[in-house]
């Protein structure tokens, strides 16, 4: 793993929660390069190189995105729906990341284009295993969009 | 009186004699006396007209009395028809606000539900995940008091998250759509007691599955009745520590029978599922299936207090029902109807027992 590529994006608004799952991150040696987004709208200005972050490019996005579904101001839903109708961030793999199973979360997720639904366990060696499973899959197992074929050519297209 | 003129005239005309004449007069008078009957004939017929009119006036008068009567009905009917058809308007009306209200209460429910499952449960993880992160990292500085007292904090936190979820599985029950389908129960039955094997880990267990007819019932929530009876099953024949057990009993012996089966009752089948465990006094046998019931110390057996809450549940949507009989010490038995359905298939071979442990 490229030290310097970012592996994750986690967007949480909750101090525990955030420690929680980075604790577990680090924990299992599977991403150095984090970035946390306290809110959605943070993590649209991220994700879409603006505000704060304008120096960012859509040639670097990051490999994961781990999105919680109640944040302020923006909530996860619209997050995951304006990064998945977007061709410059589409590729980028989304895996929603929360206390809730409730169906219509499930759904409305899936039809946004969500890559996978977890919800975190209540037990936290479940939840360190769950994330090292998430984490091992996204950033290791699975193939990625290569790099400028995917969301760099969708963004010369725009 | 046109032969009396005819007379007068003919007497005058032709100079006729006396005797004619008195002749001519009595006929005179006879026709006189014949016109006066006539006339009475005729006058008692216009009296008898008149009477009859008046006999149809009267009842006339009595027609019209009725037809107004009649008529006073109906208006009261049609004041009488107008008062019911408010009534029902009023009803529907009644009937209206009471499905909004049903309907806003549910959705209250769900959306209490969405809170508890998402704002429970996330810092329920916390308190889980940093005792577990101070065990590990600060464990070895911290006496065996303080290490007993996080693993309490670990167990604590497990139990509430189980009971949490537990309790919005049994939420989600009012709202799930019954998925009816004929269903070969055994199947069903098998892989239960596939997932019950780490249960009965190390404990000699005997089965006997009868082969059950197959029935017309949602299978996720059949299998759900099976799981929780027959967990239920192998906790209550758990062997005890503390040897306060009976002879003959799972808990003296070690020896654990688990039976699931069915009898015809009624046109339909019934399934049961006992044990030789523990069992329990019949004089609480209403308190079973409610939710948080429990019958026994949390120390002697975990469980939430929703598990057979949760079937009886499962068994009301089906239309059927579900009860229990037990005594203490030499276990319990709980029989069950799925009869929202007709049964797809009566192949019932009786309680043929088949070991499979």
């Amino acid at each position: 793993m490229n030290s310097g590529e970012l592996e994750i994006l986690l967007v949480e608004d909750n101090r525990d929660d955030m420690d929680l799952a980075l604790h577990a991150l680090k924990r299992e040696k599977l991403a150095n390069n984090i970035v946390v987004a306290r809110d959605g709208e943070e993590a649209l200005d991220f994700l879409f190189c603006r505000g704060a972050f304008t120096h960012r490019s859509f040639d670097h996005p990051p490999k994961l995105v781990l999105l919680d579904l109640k944040l302020p101001k923006v909530d996860g839903m619209e997050v995951l729906k304006q990064v998945k109708s977007d061709p410059r961030t589409k590729t980028i793999p989304v895996v929603i990341m929360t206390s809730s199973k409730e169906e219509r979360d499930l759904v409305s997720g899936y039809n946004l284009g969500a890559n996978s639904y977890i919800q975190k366990p209540v037990d936290f060696d479940q939840f360190r295993e769950t994330v090292k499973r998430v984490g091992l899959y996204w950033l290791v197992i699975n193939q990625p969009v290569p790099l400028g074929t995917g969301a760099k050519a969708a963004a010369q297209r725009a | 009186m046109t032969s009396v003129d005819a007379g007068t005239i003919a007497a005058v005309k032709f100079g006729v004699s006396a005797e004619d004449h008195a002749k001519a007069t009595l006929n005179i008078l006879e026709d006189f006396s014949e016109d006066k009957a006539r006339m009475e004939e005729t006058q008692h017929a216009i009296f008898n007209i008149l009477r009859d009119f008046s006999d149809e006036k009267i009842w006339l008068e009595s027609t019209q009395r009725a037809t107004l009567n009649l008529l006073e009905d109906f208006d009261e009917e049609r004041t009488k028809a107008e008062g019911v058809s408010r009534e029902l308007q009023e009803s529907v009306e009644l009937l209206r606000v009471a499905k909004e209200a049903a309907e806003i209460s549910n959705r209250e429910l769900e959306s209490f539900s969405y809170s508890v499952s998402h704002d429970l449960r996330a810092p329920l993880r916390h308190i889980s995940g940093f005792s577990k992160m101070l065990a590990e990292e600060f464990g070895a500085t911290l006496d065996p008091g303080a290490q007993h007292y996080l693993e309490r904090i670990q167990t604590g936190t497990q139990k509430m998250g189980l009971l949490v979820d537990e309790l919005l599985n049994l939420a989600r029950l009012g709202r799930h759509a019954l998925r009816l389908q004929p269903t070969r129960l055994n199947p069903i039955i098998a892989e239960v007691v596939a997932i019950l094997q780490p249960e009965s880990e190390g404990r000699q267990v005997e089965w006997l599955i009868a082969d059950l007819p197959a029935v017309d019932c949602d299978p996720v929530l059949v299998k759900q009745v099976f799981q929780n009876l027959l967990a239920n099953a192998l906790k209550f024949t758990r062997p005890r520590a503390d040897g306060n057990t009976q002879k003959g009993t799972a808990a003296s012996t070690s020896r654990t029978v688990i039976e699931v089966g069915h009898k015809e009752e009624g046109g339909q089948p019934v399934f049961l599922v006992r044990d030789n465990g523990i069992g329990f006094n019949m004089k609480y046998v209403d308190k079973l299936f409610g939710v948080f019931q429990r019958l026994h110390r949390a120390e002697d057996f975990e469980g939430t207090g929703i598990g057979l809450a949760t079937v009886q549940r499962i068994v009301q949507k089906h239309g059927g029902r579900v009860w229990a009989e037990g005594e203490l010490d030499k276990g319990a038995a709980f029989y069950f109807t799925l009869s929202a359905g007709k049964q797809a298939d009566v192949k019932s071979s009786g309680a043929t027992a088949g070991g499979q442990s």
